[in-house]
């Protein structure tokens, strides 16, 4: 999972960068995020290898990073956000489907915020495992409602929510004009409510699974025929490439988000190992 | 929090508010669906428009709320823009500080009246730095004024810009002396000055093009908005595009044309037959957006004996990449090499004409002041007028302007400048013999 969040900060980095350099312009603020991405990804990985070793530093560099990156997020979603609403407009016209429609995505950044939520989940060792307690240090603990598992369904189902979100507002531009776009909606609709429902049950049957894995699947598959189809709307007509097309027309990497979840939502399906003996403390 | 060994009981304070969580995650999820719902149910039959919101209805700025009395019109405008939805603010483009070149003491504030590409290029620096490298930009100044009023830092920008044609001491146009600044500053300046050197060291005015205070990608691209300067017997593109196949498909059904699409992603779809902006600008085809009108040229055709552009072939590539759009290579190519006979042709005729007027200017027979004789005139519209008519009728197919507008005057005036020269030859006792035409081929 903390390799999920790391590869997930770089790709943000440069899905950023992308839709940031529409304009042909980034401003000093746009660049927090390129930069945080993929910094936060190399940081993660550098704590990671360290855990090997010495898992106390490298959570608490994992922690920071993870909170930086959730309010990176949240810093994010409120500059989107207020290009989201006219908020000096009239009375009834400061908030509309069409302002957000055409404003930046505005739930796009949040997923900073998942992914650093996501990292604390997954260097936090539960102890022990499916009860819900986080093991902060050897003194401190947290204790959840539900257990990491669970709570994985809940991310994964929350993020899907926000794919879905920026995937239909996106779509909304053309009007859902090709009714292949309906497809996404629908995967993420049906995808987003199992995970959370799954993640409320306690003992899910085979069947509930079986729906909760095929759902996942279908999320990737819809990613990755998204990604296809936005690349081909990137092309010209004769099939060639264009830069400008790819930065201005279809984000090509924005349907990945969905397979993206989709494969958060299968990991969430691997049994939890066992928490590792906390470190001797050496003053004892 | 609890304590190790009390690992089963839930007494934290995150599962006491356990309850509140799950609410507040089901919220949030069906908040989101809800959304989701919405904007699929009003996107159901059509795209969502930009919404045209008031965004300053309710501001309480005290740029808007005095303004908003003392020129309600431009508050009108910019309330309305794409940019004051996007929260850019009157101060983001006027105001500068005390010491800024052009600034102005305004209500204890320091402003530019008329905010110049540096303040444009804030937020749009690839735009400004393309309209830099155009003939947009210094050269258009430079073709009325010269570079007098140019900072040597303006100077090395417009010696810069490969299409150019920079040209050391230009000197200041004849017939702008001729007319003076009573009449230059309604005339030559409103057209010319979207190059202009500005106090500040930028050059230019983007507001030429981009009608202040609405900023309306809409206005930006239609072709109207040339018509403000490409326009007249000099330089008659707009009359030229309406009379083509591609104005005519504009005028009969641009209306439902896709005025706001993103720029760089414009298709067929969007625009079924160009605009101006379509083949000199947008990002369409294979061809990158651009404020380099001059990116996919060929030819100086406005010149009086039209010159190749420097990397004119890769120019003319980028111009294919939009004409593929629509045509077959065929119909293209063909296309260009019967225009490239016809500026040719012209050529050979305007070269006539220099021709035909040297010994008027080699026996002294013409003054050394600008437009003073009727046949400075002649010799200014044989190609100034007609001979570029002739050749943009050519290029954007406007057959009426290739013809009638353009090389039929043409050919009378050149008629009349023969007789005018062998009178005025006979006049002053010089032999005259009148040039062959096989000598400008």
């Amino acid at each position: 999972m903390l390799l999920m969040a790391a590869i997930n900060l770089l790709f943000l980095g440069i899905d950023i960068y992308l839709a940031h350099s529409i304009s042909g312009t980034i401003v000093p603020n746009e660049w927090i995020p390129i930069y945080f991405g993929p910094v936060g990804f190399v940081i993660v990985i550098i704590a990671g290898l360290i855990s090997l070793k010495k898992k106390a530093p490298a959570t608490i560099i994992i922690i920071i990073i993870s909170i930086l990156s959730i309010g990176v997020g949240l810093l994010g979603w409120v500059y989107h956000m207020m290009r989201g609403l006219a908020l000096a407009g009239p009375v009834g016209e400061q908030v509309s489907i069409p302002l957000l429609v055409w404003a930046p995505p505005i739930v796009a950044p949040l997923t900073f915020s998942l992914v650093g939520v996501l990292a604390i989940a997954a260097v936090l060792p539960e102890d022990p495992v499916d009860s819900g307690i986080l093991r902060l240090s050897t003194k401190c603990r947290i204790h959840f409602p539900f257990s990491k598992s669970r709570f994985y369904f809940f991310l994964a189902g929350l993020g899907i929510l926000a794919t879905l979100l920026s995937s239909v507002l996106d779509h909304a531009r053309s009007g859902f004009e090709n009714y292949w776009l309906l497809v996404p909606a629908i995967a993420g609709i049906f995808a987003s409510v199992v995970a959370i429902t799954f993640g409320v049950i306690r003992r899910p049957s085979r069947g509930d699974i079986a729906t909760y894995f095929l759902s996942m699947m279908a999320l990737c598959v819809v990613g990755a025929i998204g990604l296809f189809l936005h690349i081909d709307y990137d092309l010209t007509a004769g099939g060639e490439f264009v830069q400008e097309r790819f930065i201005r027309g279809a984000p090509f990497l924005a349907p990945l988000l969905f397979a993206d979840m989709g494969g958060l939502g299968l990991l969430a399906l691997l049994k939890p190992d066992p928490a590792p003996n906390p470190e001797p403390n050496p003053s004892r | 929090m609890t304590t190790p060994n009390q690992p089963d009981v839930p007494s934290g304070v995150i599962s006491t508010f356990r309850t509140l969580l799950i609410g507040l995650i089901l919220v949030v999820v069906v908040l989101g669906l809800a959304v989701v719902t919405m904007t699929m149910g009003r996107a159901g039959t059509e795209p969502v428009e930009p919404v045209r919101v008031d965004a300053l209805a309710n501001s309480n700025d005290s740029c808007v709320t005095c303004h908003r009395n003392s020129s309600p019109g431009i508050v009108e405008q910019f309330s309305h823009s794409s940019m004051a939805l996007a929260d850019v603010g009157c101060r983001d483009c006027h105001e500068v500080a005390s010491d800024y070149p052009g600034a102005v003491e305004h209500e204890g504030a320091y402003v530019l009246a008329g905010p110049t590409p540096a303040m444009c290029q804030k937020c749009h620096q690839q735009q400004v730095a393309e309209f830099n490298q155009s003939r947009h930009a210094a050269p258009a100044y430079a073709a009325i004024k010269g570079v007098s009023e140019f900072t040597p830092e303006q100077v090395a920008m417009y010696q810069a810009i490969p299409e150019g044609g920079y040209v050391e001491n230009k000197p200041v146009n004849g017939l702008y002396t001729v007319e003076g600044p009573e009449i230059t500053r309604f005339a030559c300046h409103q057209c010319h000055d979207i190059g202009r050197p500005n106090p500040d060291g930028s050059i230019g005015s983007c507001r030429k093009c981009h009608l202040r205070h609405e900023f309306s990608i809409e206005q930006a691209r239609k072709p109207e908005t040339c018509n403000a300067c490409h326009i007249g017997p000099d330089h008659p593109q707009y009359e030229i595009y309406i009379e083509s196949p591609h104005g005519i498909a504009y005028m009969t059904g641009g209306d439902d044309w896709n005025w706001d699409v993103e720029s760089g992603t414009q298709t067929v779809s969007d625009f079924p037959a160009p605009t101006c902006a379509t083949c000199h600008m947008s990002g369409f085809g294979t061809s990158g957006t651009t404020h380099d009108l001059g990116d996919r040229l060929t030819w100086y055709l406005f010149g009086s004996v039209s010159e190749r552009r420097p990397a004119w072939q890769d120019n003319m590539a980028r111009m294919k990449g939009v004409c593929f759009e629509c045509h077959n290579e065929n119909f293209i190519n063909e296309f260009y090499e019967n225009a490239d006979l016809c500026v040719e042709a012209v050529n050979e005729r305007a070269l006539y004409a220099r021709e035909l007027i040297a010994p008027l200017k080699e026996n002294g027979l013409l003054t050394a002041a600008p437009f003073d004789q009727p046949v400075d005139f002649l010799d200014f519209d044989i190609w100034h007028h007609w001979g570029r008519t002739t050749k943009f009728g050519t290029w954007m197919q406007g057959p009426d302007y290739a013809q009638w507008h353009g090389i039929y005057e043409m050919l009378r005036d050149i008629s009349e400048m023969e007789v005018i020269v062998e009178e005025e030859m006979h006049k002053a006792g010089l032999p005259y013999e009148p040039p062959s035409t096989d000598d400008t081929e």
